[in-house]
């Protein structure tokens, strides 16, 4: 089997095919402090792509509440319990990867979620890990916690779906990472969906063939951001083009949250996909469990993110975070705004580090009014 | 010189006797290592769409065994159904064949995310001569004829919606659909603004057109994952489950105008391999249970396998006792003749 170099895992690791990365790579940042569950993502998706007969159960991109929530049930834990002991030694994982796991006949270590595992996309919303008790009082990291996970397709640099796809009907993108289930070429196996150790990919019992997220590819080719991401009301999100290490470039936001200020890492890198949506992790959870979904990382990207008030580039990426549809190439950040520019160089939209305050008299003397609120 | 011995000759005859008259009374012949597939002629009536009409009985069944499919990713690992019987039928235009394996659970739809169809294929190599390899290899494509339940089910009872798998379903609405809710698939969804909300449909995908005519999707491949609908589809075939049995006829002229049909021909010789499916085992793609090659012969109208074709009784093939009475008989007339030899040369005058 082709060895590959995972950056995520700083190790090589076996993979089906020899690397094929693209000349450049659809992204994502999801900040896990702010997301509300409010699930208007989830609409936006579901509206654009997944209304069709035969997707009713469908969520390509689904919000769930961590730790009990999941979609399909137990995704991860079920996943996380196959796998095996992941540890990691320093930055370098010494574990087993999905694909070095795999027990004999087949591609990966994965399983095929029952009928009743995707009927509930909402189990365990809001519950905590656990139940308040006497004298607990706020801490951080909470004694008591739950957070939400907004997930879609990874676009992986070494995706599961397309490894074990027999027929050869997934395919990746040179142009931009976008991982793409050929339509006409899919036969229904389901391999794909037993692999994918997010389960990403969907079977339609109309069409009777797998359908997945497709990174709203219709968008990006015109510069915008994805649907999920232009909608989310609570600004979470950001898309744009992720390079390898080697290759960071400081001006994309992406390159810059992930690779420069490494607040932003990976689900589960264990897995072994390289994925390339990235999560600001919570700074209210225990790290034991965050470290178990986002790796070595999340102490550093913490602080990192407690800081961020001193940071005047990262709270000028952060700004511009949900601040427009168009697609970020590049930001700046100085004289107090945030500037994101187009492929071209021109300027598609710029943020305040910090809105001004204006102050009106208590008393409107102009119109014989008291105002309730002067600032 | 030893004498014979002639008494151990005339058992070993008889024995012969005994085992072919039982096999043939049970209508089997156990394919062993070289499997022999005979398709009978049938001068009219070929039931290419009736596995269960009674011209099967002058097709002689052959029991095929089949293993799990652990070449390539992903493997099968353990199978559910060791063997499968064939019988072919051919009137000299027209070539049938059936097969029959037993399977307890009719697994004939594929709507759930879990659930898997029962099916079955043939495969025939595009060059006839050339022993077929798994799904062909690049240079020597296959013929595939791949029968699926869930399509014989489309076709016998309509298209299996999602209320097959969900009887209360409902929603109330799709987009540019007709109709009312919660609407019917694909009468509701026809148009083609509608239809793009089915994608595999909409893009031409053979698993998702609706409309389906033939439960036998024909295919050429030329090795593992190749495997291409042909644009003709000229296979026609039914498949009917009872008593815990699944029994599927598959049918095909024997000679056909396209180059990328396998041609064969009455009285010539032929290959053949199959292959099954149990949905219930998760079976579906590379996980397949496989047989190896069958030789086939077909019989035209003139010649033993006609005599077989005219034997009037179902399941009992009096042609076949000819090959081990004629070989008994030659075992025996050997002995007797050996034993004469015996006798003359010991009673004739030593010098």
């Amino acid at each position: 089997m082709p060895k590959v170099f995972n950056w995520q895992l700083n190790r090589e690791m076996d993979y089906p095919y020899p690397s094929a990365l693209p000349s450049r790579q659809f992204s994502a940042v999801f900040d896990l402090n702010k997301c509300i569950a409010c699930q208007t993502c989830t609409f936006a998706c579901k509206n654009s792509w997944t209304v069709g007969r035969g997707q009713e159960y469908m969520f390509w991109n689904n919000v769930e509440t961590k730790p009990y929530g999941g979609y399909p049930i137990a995704w991860d834990a079920r996943l996380l319990e196959m796998l095996g002991p992941q540890t990691w030694e320093g930055g370098t994982y010494t574990g087993k990867t999905i694909f070095e796991g795999a027990p004999p006949g087949r591609a990966a270590v994965g399983f095929l979620p029952e009928e009743l595992d995707w009927a509930h996309p909402n189990i365990g919303e809001d519950e905590t890990s656990g139940l308040a008790e006497r004298g607990m009082h706020l801490t951080i990291p909470h004694d008591i916690w739950n957070f939400y996970l907004p997930r879609i397709c990874n676009h992986c640099s070494y995706p599961a779906c397309l490894a074990s796809c027999p027929r050869k009907a997934i395919y990746k993108r040179p142009e931009d990472g976008i991982v793409l289930l050929d339509q006409k070429r899919c036969r229904g196996y389901r391999e794909c969906v037993r692999a994918c150790p997010y389960k990403k990919v969907m079977y339609n019992g109309v069409t009777r063939i797998s359908e997945k997220c497709i990174a709203c590819f219709p968008l990006i080719e015109q510069g915008r951001q994805t649907q999920c991401i232009i909608n989310c009301i609570g600004k979470i999100r950001m898309a744009g083009w992720i390079h390898q290490p080697q290759q960071v470039d400081p001006e994309s936001p992406l390159d810059f949250m992930v690779h420069v200020r490494k607040v932003a890492l990976p689900l589960y890198p264990q897995f072994g996909l390289m994925m390339n949506v990235y999560y600001i992790p919570p700074v209210h959870v225990p790290l034991p469990y965050l470290q178990q979904m986002f790796g070595p990382g999340v102490e550093k990207a913490q602080n990192v993110y407690r800081q961020v008030k001193d940071d005047e580039q990262l709270l000028g990426v952060f700004l511009l975070m949900g601040a427009t549809d168009r697609w970020i190439e590049k930001f700046k950040v100085g004289g107090g705004w945030a500037y994101g520019y187009d492929i071209k160089g021109s300027e598609i939209v710029r943020v305040p580090l910090k809105e001004s305050t204006v102050v009106r008299p208590f008393f409107d003397a102009a119109r014989n009014v008291y105002r309730h609120n002067i600032t | 010189m030893a004498p014979w011995k002639w008494h151990h000759l005339l058992l070993a005859a008889a024995l012969a006797v005994v085992l072919a008259t039982t096999l043939s009374l049970r209508g089997l012949a156990f394919a062993q290592t070289q499997p022999q597939l005979v398709s009978a002629y049938l001068a009219s009536g070929l039931p290419t769409a009736d596995p269960t009409a009674a011209a099967w009985g002058r097709a002689n069944p052959v029991e095929v065994p089949l293993t799990a499919q652990n070449i390539v990713l992903p493997m099968l690992g353990t199978g559910s159904i060791p063997t499968i019987q064939v019988r072919s039928l051919n009137d000299g235009a027209w070539i049938a064949f059936r097969l029959e394996w037993a399977d307890a659970t009719k697994n004939d739809k594929a709507i759930a995310q879990d659930q898997f169809r029962d099916a079955a294929a043939i495969q025939l190599p595009l060059n006839q001569t050339v022993p077929g390899v798994c799904m062909g290899v690049r240079g020597q494509p296959v013929n595939l004829w791949h029968w699926k339940a869930d399509w014989q089910n489309d076709i016998d009872n309509g298209f299996q919606d999602l209320f097959a798998a969900y009887p209360n379903f409902w929603k109330d609405y799709y987009p540019f659909a007709v109709g009312t809710p919660p609407f019917k698939a694909p009468v509701d969804f026809a148009g083609p603004d509608a239809r793009r909300f089915l994608v595999g449909w909409a893009v031409g995908n053979p698993l998702s057109d609706p409309a389906r005519v033939t439960p036998v999707e024909e295919l050429v491949a030329e090795g593992f994952g190749s495997a291409t609908h042909r644009v003709q589809q000229t296979v026609l075939g039914r498949g009917v489950w009872a008593a815990g049995k699944w029994s599927v006829v598959f049918a095909r002229p024997l000679r056909t105008s396209e180059q990328t049909q396998a041609q064969l021909a009455p009285g010539g010789k032929g290959i053949i391999a199959v292959a099954a499916w149990d949905g219930a085992n998760m079976e579906v793609g590379a996980r397949k249970q496989v047989s190896a090659d069958l030789a086939l012969t077909i019989a035209g109208p003139t010649g033993a396998p006609q005599a077989a074709a005219e034997a009037p009784a179902q399941g009992a093939n009096y042609w076949w006792l000819a090959i081990p009475v004629g070989l008994a008989a030659l075992v025996i007339g050997s002995g007797l003749a050996g034993m004469l030899m015996t006798i003359y040369y010991r009673s004739r005058p030593r010098p």
